[in-house]
C-alpha cells in the first residue's frame, strides 16, 4: 500500500495553491481547537500538584459572601486525617487603583500555617520568619512581584472595601508558587485585619483550608466538617480544592457546553469547506482517474488514493496548527489573567488535533472520491474537465 | 478458436440507453484477430470503432454477444478481475495521449507496475527499458508540460508496454499529432509489432496510417464489414 503514497502525495502538487489554502484553513481551525483544548482543560482537567489532591476548602453553605466563626477551626482540626487547618479570608480591596492590571488576589491568613497548608509554594526560612514576627507583613508570590516591580521592605497601601480599613503593608517575604496562579498572591495576617475591623465584624473568617494526611480521607474528612455544622446556626460546604475552583469557573456560565460548542462549529465549518475543496480537484480529475482504471487500477486503490492525498493534506494542516498552538500558548504568557506562565498545551493535544486532522481527510474526501472512482472508465475518458 | 487467436468477438452487440434516446453503437461484430497481427480499425466518426476497442478491453462490457481476448472469456472475469486482466494483458494508447501531469515521463510509466509485486528498484528498470524502447531515454525526468506531443505519445506507448501485454490496443494514436510525430509513432507501434511479436489493435481516420497495419477492418453505423469489403464511402 506504501507505494501509492508518493503517488498520492504528488497529487497534493497538482494545484499548489489551492492545496496551501486547505492547509492553512485546516491548520487554522485545528489552531483554534487546541487553544480552545488547552482553555477547557486549564478549567478542568489541570493536572493539580500531589498537594492540591490533599486540600479542602471550607465555605459558608450559604454562600462564599457569607463567614465562619474563626472557632470552627479548633473543631476541624480535631478530625481524624486532617494533618493542618487555617483560615483564608479574600480581602478584595484596591492597590493603587481599581484597574484591572492592579487586582491580584489578597489574603488575610494565619502566618504561621499558610506555608505547611501550601507546602509547594517555596519561601526561604529567614523571610518566613520575617513574615511571621511582623504584624503588618505582606509575603507575596514571585510573579506577583515581577508584575509590579514589588521588592523586600517596600510598603503597600491596600484600601478596604468588602472590609472597612486600609491597610499599610510592609513585604517581607517572596515566595515561589509551583503555578502561575498561587504565585500571583498576597497573603498578610488575620490579626492585623481584625485589630482595624469594628467589634461585631471581628472572630469571623472567610473559608478554611485543610491538608488532609492521604487523598483517600478527603472525602470523608469533607463529611465530617460538614455534618459537625449541620446543626449550628452558620452550615459549612466542605470540597476538594479542585472542586472549589471549579465552583468559580461555574459562575462564568456553562462554559464546558459553550467551548465545545464553539469546538464542533469549527471542526464541521472546516469539514464543509475541506469536502468542496476536494469535490472540486476530484471533478477536474475524472478523466485520469479512467485512464488509472485504464492501466488496471480497482475502484478501491483510486478510492483509497483519493483519501490518502486528502488526509496527506490535512494531517499536514495539523501539524501546523498544533504547532502554532504551542506558540501561541507560549506568547499568551504573562498577558492573560490566571495564566501567568502561559497557556499550558496539553499532552492530548497532538493527539486529538491529528485525530481530528485525519477525521475532516478522510471525512471530507470520501464522498468526492466514492462518486469519482465510480464513474464507468468509458464516461470517465469522454469527460472534460 | 486455436492457441493463436488474441480476439474473438461473437455478435457483439452494444447498445446505449438513457431515458429518451437509444443508440446502438455496435452490432453483429464477429471479429477474430490473430496473434502478431496489426489490424487498423477504420470508418466514419460514430461508427463504433471506440466502442469495439473499449469492448475488446474490457474497459465497457456488451450489451450481448461474447468477448475471448487471449483465451479468456471476458464476462466471466468479476470488475476487479478485469482490472488485474487488463493490468497484465493489455496496453491502451489514447488519442490525447492522458499522461498524469504531475508526475516525470519515468513515473507515468512505471505507474502500471505499482499493481504488480515487483520492487522499487524493478519497477525503475523496467520503465527506463520501456522508456529506451520508445527513444526516449534522456527525458526521463521530464513532466508532461515539458515534452512534444510525439514525445509524451512516446512516452504513453511506454506505459502501455511495460508490464509487457500481448495485446496493444490503440485508439487514433495519431489523431493529435503533426505528420512527421505520427509516422515516428506508427514505426514503434508497427516494430512492436513485428519485433516482440505483439499483437497490435489500431484505431483511426487517416489512410496513411492504416498502410502501417497488416489488415484493415471498416466499421459503419455500428456494424462490422465483412473482411475484405471495400471502404465504406
Ligand atoms: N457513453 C455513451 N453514451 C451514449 N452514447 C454513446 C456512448 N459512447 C458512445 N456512444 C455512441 O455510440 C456511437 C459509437 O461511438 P464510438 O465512440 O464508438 O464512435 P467512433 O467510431 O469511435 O467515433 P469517433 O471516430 O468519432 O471516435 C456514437 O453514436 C456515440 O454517440
Ligand atoms: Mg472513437
Amino acid at each position: 500500500m506504501w507505494k501509492y503514497i508518493p503517488f498520492a502525495f504528488k497529487n497534493t502538487l497538482r494545484n499548489k495553491r489551492r492545496t496551501l489554502l486547505t492547509i492553512a484553513s485546516v491548520a487554522v481551525s485545528i489552531l483554534l481547537l487546541a487553544v480552545l483544548i488547552a482553555v477547557y482543560h486549564a478549567f478542568y482537567f489541570r493536572e493539580g500538584s500531589p498537594q492540591e489532591a490533599l486540600r479542602l476548602v471550607v465555605r459558608n453553605r450559604v454562600s462564599l459572601a457569607f463567614a465562619l466563626p474563626e472557632h470552627y477551626e479548633q473543631r476541624i482540626r480535631q478530625l481524624c486525617g486532617v494533618r493542618e487547618v487555617g483560615s483564608l479570608s479574600w480581602f478584595g480591596g484596591v492597590y493603587i487603583d481599581s484597574r484591572p492590571e492592579h487586582f491580584f488576589p489578597r489574603f488575610a491568613t494565619d502566618p504561621e500555617k499558610i506555608f505547611l497548608i501550601y507546602p509547594e509554594m517555596k519561601i526561604s526560612a529567614e523571610q518566613l520568619k520575617a513574615f511571621q514576627s511582623e504584624r503588618t507583613s505582606a509575603a507575596i508570590g514571585k510573579s506577583l512581584a515581577q508584575k509590579h516591580n514589588l521588592r523586600l521592605g517596600q510598603r503597600i497601601v491596600l484600601k478596604g472595601d468588602i472590609y472597612p480599613t486600609d491597610l499599610e503593608l510592609t513585604i517581607r517575604a517572596i515566595f515561589e508558587g509551583t503555578q502561575g496562579s498561587s504565585d500571583n498572591v498576597l497573603y498578610f495576617h488575620r490579626k492585623y485585619l481584625q485589630e482595624g475591623l469594628p467589634q461585631r465584624r471581628q472572630g469571623y473568617v472567610g473559608t478554611f483550608g485543610i491538608l488532609a494526611d492521604a487523598p483517600e480521607s478527603v472525602p470523608r474528612i469533607a463529611r465530617e466538617v460538614d455534618d459537625m455544622f449541620r446543626n449550628a446556626d452558620r452550615q459549612t460546604k466542605t470540597d476538594s480544592e479542585r472542586a472549589f475552583q471549579l465552583s468559580f469557573v461555574a459562575m462564568l456560565g456553562n462554559v464546558k457546553l459553550f467551548l465545545l460548542s464553539i469546538c464542533s462549529a469549527v471542526v464541521f465549518t472546516i469539514l464543509l469547506v475541506s469536502t468542496n475543496t476536494m469535490a472540486m480537484s476530484v471533478r477536474e480529475r475524472i478523466k485520469e482517474i479512467g485512464v488509472l482504471k485504464t492501466l488496471g487500477f480497482t475502484t478501491g486503490k483510486v478510492l483509497a488514493m483519493i483519501i490518502a492525498e486528502s488526509v496527506i493534506v490535512a494531517m499536514i494542516g495539523g501539524v501546523v496548527g498544533c504547532s502554532l498552538a504551542y506558540l501561541v500558548g507560549m506568547g499568551l504568557g504573562g498577558r492573560v489573567p490566571m495564566m501567568s506562565s502561559g497557556l499550558l498545551i496539553p499532552s492530548v493535544v497532538p493527539t486529538i488535533s491529528l485525530a481530528v486532522a485525519f477525521v475532516i481527510g478522510v471525512v471530507s474526501s470520501v464522498f468526492p472520491a466514492f462518486h469519482a472512482s465510480h464513474v464507468p472508465i468509458t464516461d470517465a475518458l469522454r469527460h472534460v474537465g | 478458436m486455436d492457441n493463436h487467436t488474441v480476439i474473438e468477438t461473437i455478435d457483439l452487440r452494444k447498445e446505449y440507453k438513457r431515458d429518451e434516446f437509444h443508440v446502438i453503437a455496435l452490432q453483429k461484430a464477429n471479429l477474430l484477430i490473430q496473434q502478431s497481427e496489426f489490424v487498423a480499425l477504420m470508418g466514419p466518426s460514430g461508427s463504433g470503432k471506440s466502442t469495439l476497442l473499449y469492448l475488446i478491453a474490457a474497459i465497457d462490457r456488451p450489451s450481448q454477444g461474447r468477448v475471448r481476448v487471449l483465451g479468456q472469456d471476458l464476462q466471466e472475469l468479476s470488475d476487479k478481475a478485469i482490472a488485474q486482466w487488463r493490468n497484465e494483458n493489455i496496453g491502451f494508447v489514447f488519442q490525447t495521449f492522458n499522461l498524469i501531469p504531475v508526475l516525470t515521463a519515468r513515473e507515468n510509466v512505471e505507474l502500471p507496475l505499482l499493481l504488480t509485486g515487483l520492487s522499487k528498484k524493478q519497477r525503475i528498470e523496467h520503465a527506463q527499458t520501456a522508456l529506451k524502447l520508445v527513444g526516449l531515454e534522456d527525458r526521463m525526468s521530464h513532466y508532461p508540460r515539458q515534452l512534444s506531443g510525439g514525445q509524451e505519445q512516446r512516452v504513453a506507448i511506454a506505459r502501455a508496454i511495460v508490464t509487457d501485454p500481448a495485446l496493444i490496443l490503440a485508439d487514433e494514436p495519431t489523431g493529435d499529432l503533426d505528420a512527421h510525430s505520427a509516422h515516428e509513432i506508427l514505426t514503434i507501434l508497427a516494430r512492436l509489432n513485428k519485433e516482440q511479436n505483439k499483437t497490435v489493435v489500431m484505431v483511426t481516420h487517416d489512410p496513411h496510417a492504416a498502410r502501417f497495419a497488416g489488415k484493415i477492418r471498416y466499421l459503419e453505423k455500428g456494424e462490422l464489414l465483412p473482411e475484405g469489403s471495400s471502404p465504406p464511402i
